[in-house]
This record gives structure tokens, sequence and C-alpha cells, in this order.
């Protein structure tokens, strides 16, 4: 193409070199030709002027003939331009007379070189007494046949001057006239010359042009001797010029100078500069066509391309989205086969045992043993259903997290409270550990918070066999922003693992591992959706890694609010306490209770071995500035807590409390504490909050306070009266049942409305608390509890309502608080759960 | 395409397209232009003819002075719109007219407008009437009193200069360091110096010219007369026939004598040469130590302007030291000039300050003008200290009633030629006696 293009250009090049060489040449022969006629022209004007002036001599030669004294007739003429002088010598005569008055004789002037016009001899050139150039023509007069005397009449060259042009080829051409025989330059018509140069002869027109080639010069000579016409280049003052030498009268004169090249070929020039710009407006034109045309093919490529790549990403996209499809299809498709069998498993078990139930009713053990493997079914069965409703509230995105402020504390020792017996159950040991927390009390949705816990945790369980290990973190991270505390979680266990795999989609709805040791474990495959979907609603992030048969590490990232926490600094100094010592062998732990002590005002020692802990304890105490309370690790190296305390305790006579911290059971360390005074113990990891609330523990015992009996009193619902609004007969007649059990009297309504209308007509103080179910006819829930909180009497605003309901979200909680309601208990009833609900709302009237 | 323009280009596109077909397309149709096609000329071909002196041509070099002449002649024909044409004429050798026969005759028969002159010229052709009066001219009021004395003639200003024309010694000063040799005072100093120069094996220690010998003869004859106290009583006295000029000029003519007889000037050849043209080839050479000349010629590439030695203008020895010699060269207008009054123009504007500070500038000459002032190359500054200092003898004075610049220059000839002192001194007395009309 390029080649093509190069030979296009190639033979476009040649064409017009050639086109406009050939112009030139046809131009310059032109120009030249019109050189030679106007060199022809002023050669016939020049002549011509000769001629008529020889004709008007012989004119007057025959004029002479008449006159009677043709003496007296020269004499008398006056001089003029075109004759300025005349002059007569009789035939034998060699002097005669002129008009000027002087005798004439012929002597000066000089006839030799035979010039004639028409037929008239014609001097040589001679400077006259004008002081300007001149020549003579002599004319014979003859009378009768016979020559009486000689006419004699100068002309001067200045004469020609007038009949000349002005100059030509714009003035760039130079005119001379030269005498032949003794080439002086006799004139310079006007408008031709050079200013600067005077040019006396040819000898000085060659060396002022520089035209001093001999050989030329001799040719030249012998152009002149022959009366030839000669034209020829040379340049002159740097331009090409043509120089010309024009024989006049055979040769007589000559018009000679020279025209710069460029003021005879402007025509050619300008053709050709016109040419040339035609070519390069074409040539520009085309390189322009050809830019827009690469321009316009690299858009179409790109748009082309643009295209391509849209359309690959399409297809990518819909294969992607296809594949997902059939993936999510395969997974529904597999989630309801597995939620057949795992729905259809408890249920089986559920119906069988009803049966068992049915025909062993008499049986009280056999009763008790159906009715406890209903149970489990019932929950694992409720789970289930919980899982795949929530899953799909967080899928449609309606799911709203409820910030509350909490504690670190109870959150760890809820979650502690429920995977603990779990990992017991399978003999793993659990640890939890808190480093690094600032704040303890934050914000956030607890309720989710302790999913995510649980389902990890619970997991971790699952996946983990027997006797295994799982660890539950959480760590204080470096905080981003004052506001909020920047906190990981992890949940490692070192129990199967997963596979690359399926760690890919764990975090997919409806998977679940399947392999041959954990296809054993029951479960929706949800649990890690939700747990995944929740921490993004909360702006955390969580991951993982694995390794079959090593364990699985989860982490969670989380920035939790900090809510402008008051500082109960007056709690310390109101316990009088201002000095603590932390004991224990993990220095983290010390300065994680220093950290988390921070705030407290109280002042901080650590020790992290028994024996210093007695050293800083007795230095203390001796300094007068004994502890207020000593936090000592149970187990530790060397001289353990106990051991340690006991040194202290003989040490130091004071009333310091020491808290041994533990996480176990402490049962065996129940039993040695029990002995000692002052003594309590606090859970691990540590809280403030909780180790607050051990102090006030300890304050109260020590003032003596009866509690065992009041919390025996608080387990029971007896002697209360309550009113329920329940649509669903069964649903009522258990609650009753149950209620009954417990010994507290429940009256039943149907509906809201009922239950607004009985609660209205009732005596106050006639029911101790009211169950609402939330979903009824005639009137839900809500609008009743609202109504009965409008009704103009003392305890419609205190009678605490408990919402019971199916509607088991947090925004059915919410909504439920909204309302009015004072808690919110889901469905199916847990009778411990509600007993304990309804004891801590329900103001007993003694 | 769609993408790079749009609808909007594209319309434009062709808006354009369409423009430019139209536009071909008038041009391709345009009629030959109407009515009539001759250009009228605009001056109305106003001429001034000029007629003055060129030296022969060398296309190697500018003639420097010619340039400047031209320049304010360009300033004329640009302010008045007309053209100055330029006449001229060179004798071929020495048989033939000289510049100045020529001009007399041309001046006489009224060939011309406007002249350049020599200081004799403008004598004889005042004393004729035949050169107008340009003491009306504006520009002549600048002039200084010495142009304006040199060149009355029966109380008409019948000329005025560009420049003050000042000839002066051009020595080699290579040369004279060589032999160990100072610049001459006095004609003895010159004789000695030229003995030297001989005896050294220098041919002719002073190269010379038809024209310009004379001057040494001037400094002899009237270093006493121009910066004595009695300037004007002696050349009163000339005038009266009581003093005789060739008391005055028999010093010089003797010793011009001796110079030639002792070998250091040739006579036959300074005889024949053309100024400059003859002599100067062998001064550059440095054949010849010592030439006479004008003061442009040191500025002018075609005379003594780019030598290859140092180059020193001194006055012409005389009995008061080195003695510049102060020409008058002048434009004249002749009395029945065919452009009269364009001619007068035209020299009223070449003798403007402005014109003359533009060629005094170009030149590095001496203006006539008291009001233009510039400085001179390193080798004119003895000569012009001199003449700033007011010493000076007058090669032509129109106020002497016999014409000494073309009379001596003449005279000087016949020396060389031949003639004795005494023939010489004759012929002054000859012209005295004509002069006061015996």
């Amino acid at each position: 193409m390029l080649f093509s293009i190069i030979l296009v250009f190639c033979i476009l090049g040649a064409v017009v070199f050639l086109l406009a060489r050939k112009i030139s040449t046809e131009m310059s022969s032109s120009a030249i030709h019109n050189l030679n006629e106007s060199l022809t022209l002023i050669r016939g004007t020049v002549e011509a002027i000769l001629t008529k002036k020889a004709e008007f001599q012989d004119l007057i030669a025959r004029e002479i003939v008449r006159i009677d004294d043709p003496e007296e007739f020269v004499r008398s003429y006056d001089r003029n331009r075109a004759m300025v002088k005349i002059s007569l010598i009789s035939s034998g005569k060699t002097e005669g007379v002129s008009n000027t008055g002087e005798v004439f004789s012929e002597e000066g002037l000089d006839f030799s070189a035979g010039k004639t016009v028409e037929g008239l001899p014609v001097s040589d050139s001679y400077l006259n007494d004008m002081g300007t150039w001149a020549y003579t023509i002599k004319c014979p007069i003859m009378k009768n046949g016979r020559e009486i005397a000689w006419l004699y009449a100068e002309y001067i060259y200045d004469a020609f001057d007038e009949a000349l042009p002005d100059g030509f080829y714009n003035g760039n051409a130079m005119l001379y006239i030269m005498d032949a025989k003794s080439e002086r330059l006799v004139l310079k018509p006007k408008g031709m010359g050079e200013r600067n140069a005077g040019h006396l002869n040819l000898e000085d027109f060659y060396r002022a042009n520089n035209i001093l080639e001999k050989g030329l010069q001799a040719e030249v000579e012998q152009y002149i001797k022959d009366g030839k016409n000669i034209m020829f280049y040379h340049d002159i003052q740097g331009e090409n010029s043509l120089i010309y030498m024009w024989s006049v009268n055979n040769g007589a004169l000559y018009l000679i100078g020279y025209v710069p090249i460029d003021a005879i070929q402007q025509e050619g020039k300008a053709v050709n500069q016109n040419i040339l710009i035609v070519v390069l407006v074409m040539l520009i034109a085309f390189f322009l066509c050809c830019v827009l045309y690469f321009f316009n093919q690299r858009q179409q490529d790109r748009i082309r391309e643009e295209q391509e790549r849209e359309r690959e990403m399409h297809n990518k996209q819909l294969a992607e989205a296809l594949q997902a499809a059939q993936i999510a299809s395969n997974s529904k498709t597999m989630f309801l086969s597995n939620m057949s069998h795992d729905i259809r498993t408890p249920m089986n078990a559920i119906l069988g045992f009803t049966t068992l139930l049915n025909k062993d009713a008499d049986n009280p053990v056999k009763v008790r043993e159906y009715t406890k493997k209903i149970t489990a079914s019932g929950q694992h069965l409720l789970g289930l259903i919980n899982d795949v409703l929530d899953v799909s509230k967080i899928e449609s995105g309606k799911v709203v997290l409820t910030i509350g402020e909490f504690t670190l504390n109870d959150l760890v020792s809820s979650v502690d409270t429920i995977i603990r017996p779990m990992a017991g159950a399978k003999e793993q040991k659990f640890h939890v550990t808190v480093t690094g927390i600032k704040h303890e009390y934050l914000a956030g949705d607890e309720t989710r918070l302790n999913q995510i816990l649980i389902n990890l945790l619970s997991n971790a369980v699952k996946y983990t066999q027997k006797g295994g290990n799982i660890w539950f973190r959480i760590i204080g991270l470096d905080q981003r922003s004052s506001q909020y505390e920047h906190i990981r979680i992890e949940v490692e266990d070192d129990g199967y693992g997963m596979t690359p795999e399926y760690l890919e989609t764990i975090f997919d709805a409806f998977t679940r591992a399947e392999n041959s040791t954990t296809n054993k474990v029951q479960g929706t495959g949800l649990g890690m959706a939700i747990t995944k979907n929740i921490v993004e609603l909360m702006g955390g992030t969580i991951e993982v890694s694995s390794q079959v048969d090593k364990g699985s590490l989860f982490r969670v990232e989380l920035e939790l609010r900090i809510p402008d926490e008051q500082m109960d600094k007056q709690f310390w100094e109101k316990n009088g306490i201002s000095h603590v010592l932390a004991v224990d062998d993990e220095e983290d732990i010390c300065s994680g209770i220093r950290l988390l002590m921070k705030d407290t005002g109280v002042l901080m020692d650590e020790a992290y071995n028994g024996k210093d802990a007695v050293r800083l304890a007795m230095d203390a105490y001796g300094a007068g500035n004994g502890y207020d309370v000593i936090l000592m690790d149970w187990k530790m190296p060397g001289m353990d807590g106990l051991e340690t305390a006991k040194r202290i305790r003989e040490a130091i006579s004071g009333p310091v409390k020491i808290l041994f911290l533990t996480s176990y059971d402490g049962e065996d360390l129940q039993e040695e504490v029990h002995h000692m005074e002052n003594t309590g113990i606090l859970a691990k990891p540590f809280f403030v909050t909780a180790f607050k609330e051990k102090i006030m523990e300890m304050r109260m015992e020590s003032e003596g306070k009866g509690q065992e009996a009041e919390a025996g009193k608080c387990s029971s619902l007896e002697g209360l009266r309550l009113l329920a609004a329940e649509d669903n007969e069964i649903n009522a007649e258990i609650l009753l049942e149950l209620l009954d059990m417990e010994g507290a009297a429940c009256e039943i309504v149907g509906n809201g409305q009922m239950a607004v209308e009985r609660f209205a007509n009732a005596a106050e103080g006639e029911f101790d608390a009211i169950l609402m179910d939330v979903q009824m006819p005639v009137m839900n829930g809500y609008e009743a509890t609202k109504a009965i909180r409008a009704l103009n009497r003392r305890d419609a605003r205190e009678i605490p309502v408990i919402a019971m309901t199916a509607n088991a979200f947090a925004e059915d909680v919410k909504e439920a608080l909204d309302a009015g309601m004072n808690v919110h208990i889901a469905k199916p009833i847990d009778m411990e759960l509600l007993k304990k609900t309804i004891n801590q709302y329900v103001i007993r009237k003694e | 395409m769609k993408a790079l323009m749009g609808e909007d280009g594209k319309r434009r596109l062709s808006v354009c397209l369409a423009a430019a077909a139209v536009l071909a397309m008038t041009a391709c149709g345009a009629k030959a232009g109407e009515g009539n096609l001759i250009v009228q000329e605009e001056s109305g071909g106003k001429v001034v003819n000029f007629f003055g002196p060129m030296e022969k041509s060398n296309p190697d070099a500018d003639n420097v002075s010619r340039t400047a002449f031209d320049m304010t002649v360009s300033m004329a024909e640009e302010q008045l719109g007309l053209t100055v044409e330029y006449r001229t004429y060179t004798a071929e050798n020495y048989q033939e007219k000289t510049y100045d026969d020529v001009t007399l005759d041309r001046v006489r028969n009224n060939m011309d407008d406007l002249y350049l002159l020599n200081p004799d010229t403008i004598q004889i052709l005042g004393e004729e009437g035949k050169l107008m009066d340009l003491s009306g001219l504006e520009n002549a009021e600048n002039l200084r009193e010495v142009v304006k004395t040199a060149n009355t003639v029966d109380g008409k200003l019948v000329a005025a200069p560009q420049e003050v024309v000042v000839y002066g010694l051009f020595v080699n000063k290579d040369m004279f360091d060589e032999y160990g040799l100072q610049l001459p005072e006095t004609p003895e100093d010159l004789m000695e110096c030229c003995k030297t120069f001989k005896e050294n094996g220098v041919e002719t220690p002073i190269g010379a010219n038809r024209w310009w010998l004379e001057n040494l003869v001037f400094a002899q004859a009237y270093a006493d007369l121009y910066n004595g106290e009695n300037t004007e009583e002696e050349i009163d006295a000339l005038n009266r026939g009581e003093r005789k000029y060739s008391d005055y000029m028999r010093p010089g003519f003797e010793y011009l004598q001796e110079l030639i007889d002792k070998g250091y000037i040739d006579a036959k050849t300074a005889y024949t040469y053309e100024a400059i043209e003859g002599e100067g080839p062998d001064f550059l050479a440095q054949k010849t130590p010592i030439v006479m000349a004008y003061w442009g010629a040191a500025n002018t590439p075609t005379a003594y302007g780019e030598p290859d030695f140092e180059l020193q203008v001194i006055g012409f020895p005389s009995s008061r030291g080195q003695m510049p010699v102060v020409s008058m060269t002048g434009f004249g207008v002749g009395t029945d000039a065919e452009h009269l009054e364009d001619t007068m123009n035209v020299l009223n504007i070449i003798l403007s300050d402005e014109a003359l500070q533009l060629y005094t500038e170009t030149n590095k000459v001496i203006s006539p003008s008291e009001n233009v002032e510039v400085d001179c190359i390193p080798a004119l500054k003895p000569l012009n200290d001199k003449v700033e200092d007011n010493v000076y003898v007058l090669g032509s004075n129109a106020n002497m009633k016999v014409e000494q610049w073309g009379n001596t220059c003449l005279i000087v000839r016949d020396l060389l030629n031949g003639a004795t002192v005494d023939e010489c001194m004759a012929e002054f007395d000859r012209l005295q006696e004509e002069a006061l009309g015996r």
C-alpha cells in the first residue's frame, strides 16, 4: 500500500516536474522571442530615424540646388535637436561654410568605415561641441547630374532618446547604443541604464558586468565586426542574465545591454509558481483527506473494538449469569432437597414420638422421654425455619439494624453461655480472649452481633471433631476515628477445615459443605450467608482462611461507635477503690486490664507471677497505699492464684478484696474461694462492667441481703393473673396449660379488640400483665396495645404488655416496642424465657 | 466520521465545499478586464537631467560616494515624484576631451538641467552667466561661509556642494615606519623622505596623475596668503595686478621641478594618468608610498578605502607645516535648464540638512552645512584636525580674477610635458594680464 502511494506520488511528481520544465522551456523560449522582438522594434525605430534623417537631408540637398546662394542658406539654418549642425563644401574645395559660422572642413570626421544610410555616408561617432555624442551624414548636392557640393548634417544621439521607450521589462533591462567602430557607448536612453556605472565603452561594460572570458569577448568582437546580432547567457551581479548586442544599420551601431532572466521569465515563473501552488494545495488536500480517513478509520476501529469488547463482556456476563443461575438453580434444588430432608427428619421424629406418646400416655417415664425428644426436634425445626426466614429477609433487603448500647462483657458472656456447653458436649476446649479493647461499652445491634458470633462459633463447634479446640478472640485494633472502636473478631478451630472450592462459595446462600465427615451435620447452609450479609450491613468485612484437616479461621472486622460514655468515676470512689493490682502470667491480659481501666481513674499495677504480686502487695501496704482489689489469675505457673492469695492474706491484714480470674467454670475454685474472706471469682475475659458487677455483688453480700430467697421467688409465676390475647385456640390452650403449670391464672381473649375491652372493664390491678399476640383478627396486637395505653386509667400506662408473636424479626421487636409494648418474646414460647421476662416486668403487689 | 464531525460538522463541510465550488466556477468564468487596459502613468513623466562624472566601473566594489549621492537623489525623487536621469562622460584617455571640457560644452548648449562642476568650470560658467543664482534656495542658508565664498561669482552663489572637498597627501605609514621616517611637515622634509625612499629602491616615491599634482603647488603658494592676516588685501592686490600670481606660484613649481628632476615624480606617466586609476594600483600595491587625493578617496573601496597597510592622510608640506587644500566641486543649474523649477527643487532637497546628514554619515566627509558634523575615520584625523583649526589653503577662489584650479592644473601639465618653470610663470602672468583686461 505504502509502496503504491509512493509510486503514485513519484509519477505525479515526475509529471508535474516535466510539465513545469516544459512550460519553463516554452516560456523561456517565448521570452527570448519577445526580447528579440523588442530589440528588433527598437532597432527598427533607430533605423527609421536614421532613414528619415537621411531622407530629410536629401530633400534639403535637392532644395539647395534650387537656391541661388546655397552657402547663405546653410549659414542661416537654425540649429535644432534633430540636426544640430549643417555645413556645405562645394565640390573641389576642402573647406566650406557651416550654420555655426565657422569654417567647416571634413577634418575630424571619419567616413572610412563605409557605413551608409539610404546610400548616404555616415561618419564615425564623435564628441561634438555640445559635449555629446554625434555623427554626421554627408549628402551630395547634384545639379543636372553633376555633383556641385556636399551637404554635411550633424546629428546627436540624444535625439533618439525621445523616440525610444522609457525602459522595458519594467526597467530591469539595460540598454545602450554603442558605436561599433570605436565601441564607445554613445547613448544611454532614459530609464535604460545603470546609475552607478558610466559605461564608457564596451571594455568598461565587460569589466562592470564581469564578462571577462577572453574567448567570449573575442567571439563577440567577431560578431560585431560581421555586423551580426549576439545574445548569450551570463551572470551579472549574481543574477543569471541575457546579454544582447543588436546590430543597427548593418552593424554601424549596436544596441547593447542585458536583462536578468527572472525579469523576462516572469510569466513562466508565475505559471510555474501557480502550478506549484496548485500541486501543493492538492497535496495538502490529499494529506488532509488521508489524515481524515486515517482518523476516521481509527475511530471506526476503536468503536468496533469497543463494541467487540462490550459484546465479549456481555457474553461473558451472560455466561456468568447463566452459570450463576444454573448454580443458583442447582443450589436451590439442592437446598429444597436438603430442606425436605432436614424438615422431614425432625418432623418425622415429632410425629413419630407423638404417636408413641399417645400409645405410652400412661407411662410417665416414657412420656417425659418422648416429650423431651419432641421438644428437641421442635427446637431444631424452629432453627431451620428461622434461618430460612432470615436469609429471605436479608436477600429482600428488609433487614434493619437496631442500634442500641451494649457492653462487650454481656456479648461475650451470652455467647460464652451458649457455646461453652456446646463445646463441652463435644469435649472441645473453648478459649476466649479479649485484648487491646479500649472501650467495652459500645453502640450497635447486639442481637445481630450475637447472631454473627453464634453462627461462627456454632459452626466451629459443629465442624470440629471431638476434643478439638475453638478459639474466640476479640482484638482491639488501632482506631481510625476516635468515635469508633475498631475491633477484630476471630473464630478459629482446628477442625475439619474446608476445600478451596468450597471456600469460594461459603458465603453464598443454599450451599453446604458436603463430605463424608460433615454431611452428618444438619443445617440449612444459610448461616454463613446470613453472617456475611449482617457483617456487611454493619459496614464490616468478613474473611476466611481454611485448610482441610487443619482448621479454619474466620476474621470479622467491625467498627462500632463509642457512645458518649459517662464514666462512672464516682463508682470507684464510692466503693473506695483507687488502687488495683492485676496478677497474670500473661502480660497481654494485664495490659488489656490496664487498657480497659484507663478511664476509671483507678491506679493500676501489674505483676506477672505470684511472687511479684506478694511483694508488690506488701510494698504498697507498707507505703500506706495498699491495694483495694487484687485481680488474681487462678492458674499461674509456679505459685498459683490461690497460693498467692493466701500469702498476701498472711502478709497483709487489710481488707483487700481478691478476685480470681478464671476462664473455667470454676467449680473447684468456688470451693476454695468459699473459705477465703473477701474474695470472689471473675470470669475471663476481664471486663470493667463485670468487675463492677462483682464489686457490687460482694458489697451486697457483705451487707447481708437475702438474695437467695428473692431469687427463688422470682423464678416462679405463682399467684400472678394474666390477660392473654391469642386468636389461635391451640396456642391459647397451650399457653393456658403452661401458665397453669407455673401457678399463674390466665384469661384468654380472641383478638385485640376484646383484650382492650376486657382490660377496660377490669378492676385496677386485676391483671399483673398482658400477653399480646400480634397477628389477630378484628384488631391486631399493636393497635390493641396502643388503645390500652390510651385508656384513661392509672394502670393503663404501667401494666406490662408482653408481645408473644411469631413475627420474630428485629423490626417486629422494634414495632412492638414502638406500639407501647414493654418486651417481645418470639413464638414458639420458651417457658423459661417467658417466666424470666414476666418476673422482670411485673411489679409484685406484696 | 460521524463521531468526528457530527451532523453539524457535515453541514459546515458541505457549505464550505459549495462555497469553494462557487468560487472556482466564478474564477473560471470571470471575464477579462473591462475598459481601458492601459495603466496610466501617474508621475506625468517629470524628469530632471543630471550630468556628472563617473569613474570607470569596477564590478567588485561599490562606489560609496555615488551611493551617498544616490540616496539623497532618491530622497528628492520620492518627495517630488519625479525621476533624476543620470548622464555622464568619462574620457577614455588623456587625449580625449576632459570632463571639464565636456561640461563646459554641455552647459553652454543647455544639454542638461543639473551639473556637478569642478571649481574652474564653476568660475568660468559663473562668469559667463550660464549658472543660476542659488542663493534663493531655502537650504543654501545653511552652507558654511567658506563654501559660499568659494562659490560666489559676481555676487551670485552659482554652485553648492554636498561635501567640502579637501585634498591631502595619502601616505603609507608602514613604509615610512619601515625606513624610520617622520611624516613630512615642510617641503624639505618631503624631499628628504623621497630621497630615503629612492635610496631604498622605491622607484617613484610620489605617485601622481594629471589632475591633482597642482595641490603640492597650491600648498606652498598660498600657505601664507590664506593663513596670514591680510588675505583679502593680498587677493585684492592680485586682482588689481599689484602682485603677481607667478610670484606665489614659483616656489611650488620649482619644487615640483626638483621632484621631477630627482625622479621622485614620474612626469611622463603623471601627464597621462587619470586620477586614482593611474597611480592608485602602485600605491595600493605598496610600490609607491605617497599619492595625493581628495578626502573621500580614503572612504571609498573603489579608491583607497580598503588598503592592506596603515593609511594616513596628511596636509601637503608647506612653510607653515602640513596644509590641506580645500577645493569645491559643486552642483550648478543651467540658467536655461529645460526643467528649471524641478531642478531647483531637487537641489534644495539634496542640500537639506537631512540629506547632507545622510550623505556625510555615508561618506564620512566634511559637510558644507553648518549644522551637520560627523566623526571621520582614523586615517583622516590629521587632515581633519587641520581643517577644524582653520588651517588650509583654497584650491579655488571665485574672488580671484584668475581662475586657479583649472589653470594651475593645465600649467602643471605643461611642466610635466617639459615646459620650464619660467615658461609656466609666464603663462600665469599672461592669464593675469588677460584677466585684468590688458
